[in-house]
């Protein structure tokens, strides 16, 4: 069990940068993803961590010493990979003794780790078997047995799921989870799949070119993102952005406004800014009375609807369609969850309202956060025309 | 008028009207509807050639060593026995008594009385060479492809560039290098003896020396197939996820081990198929041996059996002769092929 520390770790190779002054501070017994697009530089991350690959500048340290320069074996590590990396000509008991031989345990002890580790992953009656008799679910068990018997102090797991169905990914999911709260070691896990990021950890980094963009806990990083690219690449369906200009009285765009008070907000008219705004906080107008701060009352058209049992995606458009170019097209149109029982159809005129209080708006220069959520104002609860094209659509 | 085209297509194609009737099927209609029947313009020409000019020359090989075919005229079938095989290895302990003068770097001594009043010489000498060349150069062909493909996998700069040059010598023919090896085994103008005597040592004969003129044939193959070894083994190589060796390092193992333990366990296929090339190939090595001696007459201590083989078939006209050392042969060639054969079936590979 130990902390882990990177201290502005970069890694360049010849002209690309992989990792961009990295700063990441992993408490002792923490789960935490790394979480971002393919190429990223999320895996690099974390072979700087293992020691397979050198940083090109900065310190890596776990417990209190630093391993920039240490090979693998003497970091305390032991890591679970993407392919399982089983290898072909060993059983499955060779497999997860391979470590341990290697380091010249005595047979005992090497039998007594070996049976502790596959009784935890649900090994039973398979130490005998060549891993090309299993299962993928089994393989990766195998895996990640190999991984506990050395007692490492941390985890690393390169994407250990992502060669999995889904149905067994879910239930691996479960299994690890439960595997951390019974080791209690660190374990830092690189996925690019949020929807893993998010029910696993307890804090996730979210990494872009090789940059940190944000490291907090899932729910934090979901309603509180930092800044475009964590907005958009955290949540499932992503969030909706729609660009726009500060006015004197809030926010304009193509399609819509928003009222608020820019000088609360340090914002100045004529400042380009991105408003976002999740699925779930837009609401069709006739629920304005169960939202908590409803927005003015914007006049759409429905689009596209997909039924996923639980919910009703609904894509509205808000322009008028026919002027606008493909692009403009995208940016006016708005995402919708509505409860399953909705009557909502295709190509049906309908009026939306925002959820005020959990309106983000970002920065367009440095696609920073500059709030999450609007203040209330006096305004709240009137309607007001707003002064869309979408109006005159009939 | 008959329409030919139509009448193929009738016969050719599946019938649609299926009938049940009980279980009796018209036979002359099922005969000519069968797949096998069928399929016959594509694979009976074939299936004939190769019978014909593989498997019955194989045969009437095997039937013309039980002759006693000599010299001119047409063989006498009417006499077959297994005098010729008792011939070719009559005495093992003598056979085997004539190998050791010329290990030890003499000629072969007179013979034994008990076969000298044979036609024929028994082949203990020329087989023993056969192994020594099939051994040895398959072992050190392997161990140098695959030190050559560890070292060209390690990411190096130019690595198609070495890959190429160490693979260019396996495009050519037996005969051009063997002539280039006689150059470079030159006693005057070779590079091997120009730098021996530049170093202030005598000129050393090579091809010509009963003591070194195997190694040298062994040493000349080994430049021309190692580079085969390489690329069979750096596909088992590449075929090995980098995930493996990274494994392998955090468990602990040093570069050795974990090329011991975790890397050539898995380059077992790829050394059984390139031994089983290099083996073959070695066996056959007769066209480079004829080059390299302006003829079959290589000598005894380089003579193999597919030297000796030609020699006593074209220069003694011992026919049925000949044909024996040629069964030998492929029996020995069966002996090697037929297990990884075996093995690749039972591993359902074939």
């Amino acid at each position: 069990m130990a902390r882990v520390k990177l201290e502005h770790v970069t890694k360049r190779y010849e002209d690309v940068t992989a990792v961009d002054d990295m700063n990441l501070d992993i408490r002792d017994g923490e789960f935490v993803c790394l979480v971002g697009p393919s190429g990223c530089g999320k895996s690099t991350t974390m072979e700087t961590i293992a020691g397979l690959t050198l940083p090109t500048e900065g310190e890596v340290y776990i417990g209190d010493r630093e391993v920039t320069r240490l090979p693998p074996k003497d970091r305390g590590i032991a890591m679970v990979f993407q392919n399982i990396a089983l290898f072909p000509h060993m059983n499955v008991k060779d497999n997860i003794s391979f470590g341990l031989r290697l380091r010249k345990y005595d047979s005992e002890e090497i039998d007594r780790r070996v049976q502790r580790a596959s009784d935890i992953v649900q090994l039973e009656g398979m130490l005998e078997r060549m891993p090309d008799e299993m299962s993928g679910g089994q393989r990766q068990r195998v895996a990640i047995a190999r991984a506990i018997v050395r007692n490492p102090d941390v985890f690393l797991m390169d994407e250990p799921l992502a060669n999995l169905d889904a149905k067994l990914r879910v239930h691996m999911r479960t299994e690890l989870q439960r595997l951390h709260k019974e080791l209690e070691t660190t374990i830092i896990y690189v996925t690019h799949d949020q929807a893993e990021a998010m029910t696993m950890s307890d804090r996730i980094a979210v990494i872009d070119s090789g940059e940190l963009q944000q490291i907090d806990p899932p729910l934090v990083c979901y309603n509180e993102p930092a800044n475009l690219f964590v907005a958009g690449f955290i949540g499932s369906p992503s969030m909706n952005f729609t660009p726009g200009r500060v006015t004197d009285g809030g926010f304009t765009s193509e399609s819509y406004d928003i009222e608020f008070d820019p000088a609360s907000l340090g914002l100045s008219p004529g400042d380009s800014v991105t408003l976002g705004v999740r699925p779930e906080d837009v609401y069709p107008a006739e629920q304005r009375a169960s939202v908590s701060d409803p927005s003015m009352t914007i006049e759409a058209r429905t689009d596209v609807i997909e039924p996923m049992g639980d919910e009703i995606f609904v894509y509205v458009v808000t322009t008028d369609e026919m002027e606008m170019d493909f692009e403009a097209a995208e940016a006016g149109q708005l995402l919708m969850s509505v409860s399953p029982d909705s009557t909502i159809d295709v190509d049906q005129d309908i009026e939306v309202v925002l959820d005020r209080s959990k309106v983000h708006l970002f920065d367009d220069e440095t696609g920073q956060a500059i709030c999450h959520g609007l203040s209330p104002n006096a305004q709240t609860g009137t309607t007001t025309e707003t002064e869309t094209e979408a109006g005159d659509d009939d | 008028m008959r329409n030919p085209i139509a009448l193929l297509r009738r016969r050719w194609s599946d019938s649609d009207d299926v009938r049940t009737d009980g279980g009796t099927v018209d036979s002359g209609q099922s005969f000519w509807n069968r797949d096998s029947v069928r399929s016959a313009p594509f694979w009976l020409p074939p299936f004939l050639l190769v019978g014909l000019f593989v498997y019955g020359a194989i045969l009437w090989n095997i039937v013309l060593s039980l002759t006693d075919f000599q010299g001119l005229g047409s063989p006498d079938y009417s006499n077959l026995d297994f005098e010729n095989y008792l011939a070719a290895l009559a005495d093992p302990i003598d056979g085997l008594l004539s190998v050791l003068p010329f290990v030890n770097g003499g000629a072969v001594e007179a013979r034994s009385p008990s076969w000298a009043q044979l036609s024929v010489e028994p082949i203990w000498n020329s087989a023993w060479n056969t192994v020594v060349l099939m051994v040895g150069f398959t072992v050190v062909c392997l161990a140098l492809g695959l030190a050559l493909a560890i070292l060209v996998d390690h990411k190096i700069r130019y690595e198609n560039t070495f890959r190429t040059i160490y693979l260019l010598p396996m495009s050519l023919s037996f005969v051009v290098t063997a002539k280039f090896w006689l150059y470079m085994y030159n006693v005057e103008t070779g590079l091997i003896n120009v730098v021996i005597t530049s170093l202030g040592f005598g000129a050393v004969e090579i091809v010509q020396n009963p003591d070194l003129k195997l190694p040298a044939v062994a040493f000349a193959l080994v430049w021309q197939f190692s580079g085969y070894a390489m690329i069979v083994y750096l596909a088992g190589l590449r075929a090995i996820p980098t995930s493996h060796f990274e494994a392998a390092r955090i468990d602990g193992a040093s570069t050795l081990r974990m090329y011991r333990r975790v890397v050539l366990p898995q380059l077992r296929t790829a050394t059984v198929s390139a031994l089983v090339v290099l083996t073959v190939f070695a066996l056959k090595a007769f066209d480079f041996l004829f080059s390299m001696y302006s003829g079959y007459q290589p000598g005894p201590s380089a003579d193999i059996l597919a030297t000796r083989m030609v020699r006593e078939a074209y220069a003694n006209q011992n026919w049925a002769y000949g044909s024996t050392i040629a069964v030998v042969l492929f029996v020995m060639a069966l002996f090697i092929v037929t297990p990884y054969i075996y093995s690749q079936y039972q591993r359902g590979e074939l």
